[in-house]
């Protein structure tokens, strides 16, 4: 289907679309003309990547030197596969409309696991051995040894893409993962590096959030782009967690502990070398001294360890004196590893800041907030010199020399949090020190700042105020889409109270009432009786779902609901998980029937789908807020409120609210689906939590549909799901929700669709 | 720490909790009641590298790896006397090789590599450099400066920001409060209907609400004293640290505002044509003309000749009935001023 989209010709590769599609189109063309960020909302199900896709590359056709690039961030490999996969098909249509190839080229990159095809190496499983083994591979030395000495390892498939894989360029297609994989094989050119390197001239890439937003890799694989690229983040409803993550470091004793060893290695490798082959050292010496960045490290697989900071803060000077030389360097970072170890021996929790960290490092061991700041660039620079080609063994020190560099960078906007226990187990000794990023603008920034146009979307993004402050940008559009059906396919409801009247609430005073546990028990049963297939229930932390399933044991609720469903329940660990998500699915499958018992924030909720009959009914057991006591919450609550200003209770509820409306929108992933959201707690009819919710819940949730009681709430599901359960067919949806391009292009459409644009 | 093991001993952590480990200068460890046993008499020989040692010297060892308490020992000893700052070297370059210097002596000290001649370039150090280092003592570097800065002014936002927030909610449950209460008393002795009442009450406390997150979000109301110490150019206000001080300015009283007067010159002579005037009477007939590049700086030729007749016609009738010694004073300068103009 050809559109016109405010003047605009896009090829859709369907023949329908819906009217929200096309409204998400408009908006985003206005965007893209005024070149500046936005943040759209428009549910799962409703064809968004499509969308986007579809309109972002008629608009780099149209207007080829504005835009020239577009880069789709996506959370996991399968989404960047299906991501792939849409654009396949829109690439697929441009053809065979025009007749002629075109000539863009789309990839997508990921790690080295998922693109080595080196025999050996491919067959690790771990994301950081194989990076290890590649290094030491194709680390330059290896090579320039391998030179002088064939019985050197190196990776064939790396020499054949260096010898001629920049000479020929990837010619124009579509290639997903396993599409690199086989051009490499055939080639025999490593399609890890032929990823990398076509990035700079590619029109389309898709990858993960991280080669964007963590500096430690952003450097290293995004350097090069323009700033005419536009950036997609998908999925992008926990994008400020991400940017935290991304800056925070985390030190155990266990992890100090391997710093010494780490020290030692380094310790011998030195005085080896310095007997061996004491010209390069001195040659490395030689170099800090003048100043000179280093000039090899242009060698794209050299760059294994890079600095943690943004571009913008990192200092262009000479490495101090202080740390020049190497085993100075070594007592230095000794010196850096024995003070932390000091820091973790404290009976009480310490917080402080950065600068407070700093005083008390200079008066305790006499270290300088200079060399701090140089640890980073220092120790990677030494590895290099040593010519250590298996870094696995380092991660450790290259994590506190990380943590080393951010401290002495950053003054505002992150905290120390040193912790002697768990708050679980106060009696087992655990020291941890947290060095967490509060504010989750820091490093998304330089995003912002580079690109013309970052578009923000997810399927719950609400409330879309929010986004805009956390990160700190001003987007000029800001929408959310509502999805047109045909029939009232969601089923939101509000159960406040069981059939005694008692309150449901996960509220922490009434959370081990077992008048509460048994009514959301009771509510459990009853769904379970009236709700064919597959129900998902979604608790707000691991601890209280064993202690309401330990409860709901005794009082005997277990037996009967295995009397009408099988009950699967979700762990902390991800291989118990996967294997009880694969019997819940066969169980819905044959049409036994299943329970889930998952938990908010989980696996599970966060990227796993229940279409269909794997999910007719979301239970929400209680409103999933985040651990309040969390120190590392309370200091990012406080910084919040003192610096943009958003009151604790505000980011709370939003918090809470984002992940129930993640969780409920896990059943419904298309217009011809249909599910039950029950949201089992009284406070869910708030004004405040309820307006939280996105617009396509909200706008079925009536307030006929609130403050219900168990017996209520199973009347109105037993007389929706017969109504659902009559047969659908697309000619239903027609003109309603799916539009053909006449009944698109028909004028009181178009006027609806305009509304429906100003509304926003 | 619970491997901790004292080698004289052989008393571990885990066995006896309460052992605490010493190190002396050497950097050898030994336990509390090792020490008292064997340097009962005040001094004694280390066990491990029998270098006598003072029992005073004893220290509770802080760090795990005995080493580098003593590296630490003899860096705060050696840092003591080579306090040079950033700001005592013309370059970046220098300092770095002055830093490396001094980490090779504290590296030689605490290895012993070569002790003696270390030793001897300290000594020569503090010889040559007797009053940097005394200078430097009392001075604070400027990265320690800024630290302490950040930390101060970290700890007066944090207090007025908590202040300002728990008066803004015991504020906003005292509105919400009376709000209620307003409702029940309108609820009970108002004649209106309830519906309507009830309704006003819904809006009435939804505006307060928004004025409410409006008043947080304008920030504090009357931005308490924010205390700099920094003028916008990085200058430091005040006396801290030892910066080159300043007097304190004195404090200036408000005065009347200064409004200009023209002067009025006695120039003791016939009255010289105005400046304006020098061109109609035809006084430039004589005087070379300013050059263009001359023009450019703003120098006309107007300027030297309206001086040369202010001096010439000047004084023309002063009678020298003043004391002597005042005019010959008022001469000298003159032809300071000459000279230098």
């Amino acid at each position: 289907m050809k559109l016109n989209v405010d003047g605009l010709l896009v090829y859709f590769p369907y023949d329908y679309i819906y009217p929200e599609q096309f409204s998400y189109m408009l908006e985003l063309k206005h965007a893209l003309d005024a070149k500046g960020h936005c943040l759209l909302e428009m549910p799962s199900g409703t064809g968004k990547t499509t969308t986007l896709l579809s309109l972002i590359v008629a608009y780099m056709k149209a207007h080829p030197y504005e835009l020239t690039k577009l880069v789709y961030c996506s959370r996991t490999v399968p989404e960047i596969e299906k991501v792939m996969e849409e654009l396949r098909k829109l690439m697929d249509y441009y053809e065979k409309e025009m007749g002629v190839e075109q000539n863009i080229l789309g990839l997508a990159l990921s790690s080295r696991k998922n693109l080595c095809i080196h025999p050996s190496v491919s067959k690790e499983r771990e994301g950081k051995v194989v990076d290890g083994r590649c290094y030491s591979l194709t680390a330059s030395f290896v090579r320039s040894r391998h030179a002088g000495d064939d019985s050197v390892p190196i990776c064939n498939f790396y020499e054949g893409f260096d010898a001629h894989g920049k000479e020929f360029p990837l010619p124009p297609g579509v290639y997903n993962l396993d599409d690199l994989k086989d051009y490499g094989q055939t080639k025999g050119w490593c399609p890890y590096f032929l990823a990398r390197y076509t990035i700079t001239h590619a029109n389309i890439v898709v990858y993960s959030y991280h080669y964007l937003l963590d500096p430690k890799i952003a450097e290293v694989v995004s350097k090069e782009i323009t700033k005419t690229s536009v950036v997609v983040f998908d999925e992008a409803h926990n994008i400020d967690n991400v940017c935290i993550d991304s800056m925070s470091v985390k030190i155990t004793k266990r992890l100090l502990d391997k710093c010494s060893n780490s020290i030692q290695i380094l310790e011998t490798t030195i005085t080896k070398m310095k007997d061996n082959d004491s010209k390069r050292l001195r040659r490395e010496y030689e170099r800090l001294v003048e100043g000179l960045r280093d000039a090899s490290v242009a060698r794209e697989t050299d760059m294994a360890l890079v600095n943690p900071v943004l571009p913008s803060e990192i200092l262009e000077e000479a490495v101090p004196g202080s740390i020049r030389n190497a085993e100075h360097f070594v007592a230095f970072i000794r010196r850096v590893v024995e003070y932390i170890k000091t820091r973790l021996r404290v009976q009480h929790v310490v917080q402080e800041s950065p600068a407070g960290f700093l005083r008390d490092i200079h008066t305790k061991v006499c270290i300088d907030r200079k060399p701090l700041r140089f640890t980073a660039e220092r120790l990677a620079s030494l590895i290099r010199t040593l010519e250590i080609s298996d870094l696995t063994d380092f991660s450790p020190l290259v994590t506190i020399s990380h943590f080393a560099t951010l401290v002495a960078t950053y003054t505002k906007g992150f905290t120390i949090i040193i912790e002697p226990f768990e708050d679980r187990a106060p009696t087992v000794s655990n020291p941890i020190l947290y060095f967490s990023c509060l504010d989750s603008s820091i490093a998304i920034k330089p995003v912002f700042n580079r690109f013309q146009t970052v578009v923000i979307t997810s399927g719950t993004l609400s409330p879309l105020d929010m986004y805009p402050k956390i990160l700190d940008f001003h987007p000029v559009i800001m929408s959310s889409f509502t999805m047109t059906l045909a029939r009232p396919c969601i089923l939101p409801m509000i159960v406040s109270k069981g059939n005694d009247q008692v309150a449901m609430s996960s509220r922490f005073e009434s959370r081990e009432d077992s008048a509460v546990i048994r009514n959301y028990g009771n509510l459990l049963v009853e769904v379970a009786a009236a709700v064919p297939d597959g129900i998902v229930c979604f608790f707000t932390s691991y601890l209280y779902l064993e202690t309401v399933v330990s409860s709901w044991y005794d009082q005997g609720i277990i037996d009967q609901l295995q009397r009408h469903k099988l009950l699967f329940i979700e762990t902390q660990d991800a291989a118990e998980t996967s294997l009880a998500l694969v019997n819940y699915i066969k169980a819905c499958d044959n049409g036994r029937g299943a329970v889930l018992l998952s938990v908010a924030r989980g696996k599970v909720s966060e990227g796993i789908d229940f279409d269909h009959h794997l999910g007719r009914a979301v239970l929400m057991f209680g409103i999933p807020y985040v651990y309040t006591q969390s120190r590392i919450l309370r200091a990012r609550l406080e910084y919040l409120r003192d610096n943009f200003q958003i009151r604790e209770n505000d980011f709370l509820t939003f918090d809470a609210m984002r992940h129930a409306a993640q969780c409920l929108g896990r059943c419904m992933r298309g217009k011809t689906d249909y599910g039950i959201m029950i949201l089992g707690d009284k406070r869910f009819s708030r004004a405040d939590k309820r307006s939280k919710l996105p617009k396509w819940i909200q706008e079925h949730l009536k307030d006929t549909l609130c403050n219900l009681s168990t017996e209520e709430c199973i009347q109105i599901a037993k007389r929706w799901l017969r109504q659902m359960a009559q047969p659908f067919s697309r000619e239903d949806q027609l003109g309603i929700s799916l539009l053909t391009l006449e009944q698109l292009q028909s004028e009181e459409m178009q006027k609806k669709i305009q509304q429906q644009a100003q509304a926003m | 720490m619970d491997d901790q093991t004292c080698p004289k001993c052989k008393t571990t952590k885990y066995r006896n909790p309460a052992m605490v480990l010493m190190v002396n200068a050497c950097g050898h460890a030994l336990c509390e009641s090792c020490v008292e046993l064997l340097f009962a008499k005040g001094s004694g020989s280390c066990p491990e590298c029998k270098i006598p040692l003072r029992r005073n010297n004893f220290r509770v060892q802080l760090f795990e790896d005995a080493g580098v308490d003593k590296e630490v020992d003899i860096r705060k000893r050696i840092l003591k006397e080579f306090n040079k700052r950033q700001e005592d070297f013309p370059t970046l370059r220098e300092y770095n090789d002055y830093l490396e210097q001094v980490e090779t002596i504290i590296f030689n000290l605490v290895y012993d590599i070569d002790t003696t001649n270390t030793n001897k370039l300290i000594d020569n150090y503090k010889k040559e450099n007797k009053d940097i280092i005394q200078r430097n003592k009392n001075r604070q570097s400027q990265e320690e400066m800024e630290l302490e800065e950040l930390l101060e002014s970290e700890k007066i936002q944090q207090k007025e920001k908590a202040e300002l927030y728990v008066n803004a909610e015991l504020e906003e449950k005292k509105q919400k409060h009376k709000a209620r209460e307003k409702l029940i008393d309108e609820l009970m002795f108002s004649d209106a209907d309830a519906k309507s009442i009830v309704a006003s009450h819904v809006q009435a406390t939804a505006a307060i609400a928004k004025d409410q997150s409006k008043l947080i979000a304008s920030g504090p109301p009357a931005p308490a004293v924010v205390k700099s110490n920094k003028f916008s150019s990085g200058v430091q206000i005040g006396l801290r640290g030892s910066q080159s001080s300043f007097l304190p300015i004195p404090k200036q009283e408000d005065l009347p505002l200064y409004s200009y007067t023209a002067t009025v010159f006695d120039y003791n002579g016939p009255t010289p044509p105005a400046i304006e005037m020098l061109g109609q009477l035809n006084y430039f007939a004589n005087i070379r003309a300013a050059s263009a590049a001359e023009r450019a700086g703003g120098y006309t030729e107007a300027l030297s000749c309206c001086r040369a007749l202010q001096e010439a016609m000047g004084g023309l009738f002063y009678c020298p009935q003043s004391s002597h010694k005042t005019t010959v004073a008022m001469v000298a300068e003159e032809v300071d001023d000459m000279e230098i103009t």
